[in-house]
């Protein structure tokens, strides 16, 4: 039985009609379209679905869409603003941060949800902020390297 | 990556194939598999599954219209199981609902009954069973049997290596839209589009023409892609044809994990024969691959594994034999690498066991028997533009062996419980499909009137760069900027006949093609701006930065003017060209040839800390000197070599493959296995670009880069070998990898004897 929920996405209000049972993950891909948020395990481990929900990162197929009732959502479709791309997309792309791209928006946004607590993290704070996330491509380092030039 | 494609990606507007915008009418699919490793099927009831609400149809091997086989070269795998099962996860049926949710409900509801029947895990009684995917295979060169006598020292053991998971943070998917034709379209997380075609067309009984497989891009790949996304896309296809609604398939990390195979575990026997100063002189081997239930891709994994039997060493008298076994497993299949990491693994091992025998360090020997030029393969090919001996001597200096083992040997005198250990990894990767047909591969190039350019390969895009690195070549035939030149997705109906992209040859035979054609609109270029300019042999003509030259001197035409001129002049803008690798080829009877087109060599200096109460340890550092040729892309190129090299970490020291006593996958979620996250990465990768090391075999002189840095992995293992025997030179350390902190311990405390 589906139930209305009402929720803020990318500082755009919504109104969704979600099953009980169904994730954020789904409610965002599915019924919404921002396909940006990715499913990669779908039980927490991998962190590709991270979305920020009231200014911290949080696996979105841990979350039930009915929690988000009423949550002010961020996914990685709302970073770019009028005046560009976000600083952290920008380093992404120049430190060569991304091979297969999958892993992308869910590291952005834990970068993203940490540079906004803490706009100098050391290394040892950037590695504990993306340590929800994996990525099978790169190593890490050139993810490590773009966060790092964005706390500069 | 082409430039646009990260920009996507950083934005969230990047499409894989589960993102994909499908027509409101689509329906899922999802798979009822086995839960018996070996057993006759009695019976499948689908009467429980098509009582769930929402459920269209149940497809078992009955309802597959052609042939239900999707082998490649040997033709042992079915799509759905007929009357036996043979592993463990093998697909029984596919169930179509309105949802996922649905669809997987159903499949559990199918009632199956399987009496089980003896099943095979090991090699060694699957060797003695003669439970074989191909008959054993030898090469070998020179006479070892008589070259023991000439030994001091002769060494042997065995060495186990484990499998590993791909982890492709995208799992494997599919979607698939019946065609008007009575045909199918099917969209692809594949690395082998023509693979899929041909299957497909197969299964549905159909000519390849009504078969389209089109592949936007892989989120990861690393071989398990290859052969293992074929099933799923027939599966989606099947559905599709049959229902004639668009079908979309998608496994979820659980369903991925068990369902597919992984990278081979192998047990081998090895015997090392060296002379007193060190050089090896003979070395026998057999490898005892772990094939899984059908051939899939084993017997070319296992023939790359001969080819690379002695790694980066001129070994004069070698026999080396390969078994490629048959067990009650999910098949095994590539993965970076293919074959060559499990052998150059046995190799060093045999060098640490050859080492304490002779009473020197294992870099000792791996440095006095590096290849240089003139020396042979055990499979007949002679090693040219070596620069084995370079990458060591550059290592060595540049990062300061000398004072790095000082520095270690201080640091583990000072400290009781944590022990640093130091190892070099030298490496040498042929390049080329072993399969020699294999190595081809087509470009589409067009361009259009506004001077814009698209460009269709064989390559699949998969985050190895692969796009940029063909987007670079065109930019530089054409002299324009790489933002006019886009890479379209891949697909079976603008290339023909592709080989997989795979075997680290991507970027060489699609660079290749895309160069040839690129050149051939170069040359009608040319002839249109002589003809248009009236005073200039078409040969006099440049392109260069966008504007076009007569005989060195500017003229009033841009890259822009000339296009739109050409079309005009009803010139063909458009160009298709093949690109075949010279010069290469094998004997499988005889085993003997030149497979490669070259060779990839570089060497590591690995350094590892080891706390040696806990078991665990980090890689402290990873110094890399690679021959890249003349990288064509070095941001593309360090990002394979860093992400490679934690790959080869993750499998020499983390990543575990468990099966229980009945087949069943244990390590299957992320949760219980575990690939390097941001804590188990080394903590400082250095790489060095080989200087002067043009490769003309190479698209621009450049080497390709894929597979080889994975390699550098194993080197994390002696590494840690190292620190353990420095905490106790006495322990007996198995030959077992991975080498996690569990067997860290139960070597350095044996028994149950306290410290």
């Amino acid at each position: 039985m589906k139930r209305i929920i009402q929720l803020t996405i990318n500082d755009k209000e919504y109104e969704v009609a979600v099953e009980p049972n169904q994730t954020l993950t789904d409610m965002l891909r599915y019924e919404l379209g921002l396909t940006g948020t990715k499913k990669g395990c779908e039980v927490g481990d991998c962190g590709s679905c991270t979305v920020i929900m009231d200014g911290i990162p949080v696996n979105s197929c841990l979350v039930l869409a009915m929690q988000a009732n009423g949550r002010k959502i961020t996914t990685i479709e709302g970073l770019e603003t009028e005046k560009g791309m976000h600083p952290i997309q920008k380093a992404f792309v120049e430190k060569g941060a991304i091979q297969c791209g999958f892993c992308t928006p869910g590291m952005i946004l834990s970068s993203k949800s940490l540079l906004d607590k803490n706009p100098n993290p050391t290394e040892e704070e950037i590695r504990a902020g993306i340590s929800g996330n994996l990525c099978r491509c790169t190593g890490y380092q050139k993810i490590v390297d773009a966060v790092k030039s964005v706390g500069k | 990556m082409e430039p646009r494609d990260v920009f996507l990606h950083v934005r969230g507007e990047a499409v894989f194939v589960d993102d994909a915008l499908l027509p409101a009418e689509h329906l899922f699919a999802a798979i009822r598999t086995s839960h018996v490793a070996h057993g006759h099927v009695r019976s499948l009831d689908i009467a429980p599954a098509m009582a769930v609400p929402g459920i269209y149809e149940v497809f078992t091997a009955r309802d597959i219209p052609g042939e239900n086989q999707v082998g490649k070269t040997i033709l042992d795998e079915p799509l759905l199981a007929e009357s036996e099962v043979h592993f463990v996860g093998q697909p029984l049926a596919i169930v179509v609902g309105e949802s996922a949710e649905a669809a997987r409900r159903a499949a559990r509801a199918i009632q199956v009954e399987i009496d089980p029947l003896p099943a095979i895990y090991d090699v060694r009684q699957a060797f003695a069973e003669g439970s074989l995917i191909a008959p054993p295979r030898t090469f070998s060169s020179g006479d070892v049997e008589s070259a023991w006598e000439q030994c001091s020292v002769v060494v042997s053991g065995t060495v186990e290596s484990g499998s590993q998971e791909h982890v492709y943070m995208e799992t494997q998917s599919a979607f698939a839209l019946p065609t008007d034709r009575g045909g199918v379209k099917v969209v692809s997380a594949t690395q082998s589009p023509s693979m899929v075609q041909l299957v497909v067309a197969r299964i549905l009984g159909l000519p390849m023409h009504e078969v389209e497989v089109e592949v936007p891009r892989l989120g990861g790949g690393f071989g398990g892609k290859e052969d293992q996304a074929t099933h799923w896309a027939a599966m989606a296809a099947l559905a599709a044809w049959r229902l004639k609604k668009p079908v979309k398939l998608v496994l979820t990390r659980h369903e991925d994990m068990t369902m597919t195979g992984k990278r081979h575990p192998y047990l081998s026997d090895y015997k090392l024969g060296l002379d007193a100063e060190g050089h090896m002189l003979a070395y026998e081997v057999t490898f005892y691959q772990n094939g899984g239930a059908v051939a899939d891709l084993s017997p070319a994994i296992l023939e790359r594994s001969l080819f690379h039997a002695t790694n980066a060493y001129a070994i004069p008298h070698v026999k080396a034999v390969g078994i490629s076994c048959r067990t009650h497993l999910p098949p095994n299949t590539a993965f970076r690498g293919f074959g060559g990491p499990q052998a150059l693994f046995v190799l060093e091992c045999a060098i640490f066991k050859a080492a304490e025998a002779l009473g020197v360090e294992p870099r000792e020997i791996q440095k006095r028997n590096l290849l240089q030029d003139g020396d042979a393969f055990p499979y007949g090919a002679r090693v040219e533009r070596c620069r084995q001996r370079r990458c060591w001597d550059v290592a060595e200096q540049k990062y300061n062996l000398q004072a790095g083992l000082k520095e270690v040997r201080q640091y583990n005198g000072r400290n009781a419980w944590r022990k640093k250990g130091l190892a070099l990894m030298p490496i040498c990767f042929g390049i080329s499909f072993t399969s020699t047909f294999l190595n081809q591969a087509g470009a589409f190039v067009n361009v259009y009137v506004d001077g814009s350019v698209g460009i269709s390969t064989s390559a699949v895009e998969m985050g190895q760069g692969v796009n940029a690195k063909i987007q670079e070549v065109a930019a530089r035939i054409f002299s324009i900027r790489p933002e006019r030149i886009k890479l379209e997705t891949t697909s079976t109906s603008r290339i023909a006949n592709m080989p997989p992209t795979a075997a680290s040859t991507g970027a060489d035979l699609n660079g290749h093609a895309t160069r040839l054609a690129c050149l051939d609109i170069v040359e009608r270029l040319k002839d249109a701006a002589a003809r248009c300019l009236g005073k200039n042999a078409p040969h006099e003509i440049e392109i260069r930065d966008e504007a076009v030259y007569a005989s060195g001197e500017a003229t009033e035409l841009t890259w822009e003017k000339l296009v739109n001129l050409a079309y005009f002049d009803r010139v063909s803008l458009c160009a298709q060209a093949h690109c075949a690798t010279p010069d290469i080829f094998f004997d499988r009877d005889t085993n003997k040839g030149n497979p490669f087109a070259y060779y990839a060599y570089g060497t590591a200096l690995v350094e590892a800390s080891l706390d040696c109460l806990r078991g665990t340890c980090s890689i402290d550092a990873v110094r890399v000197v690679h021959d890249f040729g003349r990288s064509l892309h070095p941001l593309v190129d360090l990002g394979q070599m860093e992400g490679g090299i934690v790959q080869g970490v993750g499998w020499m020291l983390l990543e575990e493959v468990m099966h229980d006593a009945d087949g069943r996958l244990l390590t299957d979620t992320l949760a219980t296995y575990k690939i390097p996250d941001i804590h188990s990465i080394p903590g400082e990768i250095q790489v060095h670009f080989l200087e002067d090391a043009e490769n003309p075999p190479g698209i621009f002189q450049s080497k390709t880069v894929g597979e080889p840095p994975f390699l550098y992995g194993i080197g994390a293992y002696f590494a840690l070998l190292q620190a353990m025997k420095a905490f106790r030179p006495d322990a007996h350390i198995p030959f077992s990898s991975p080498m996690t902190p569990e067997k860290v311990l139960l070597a350095l405390y044996p028994g149950d004897r306290p410290v």
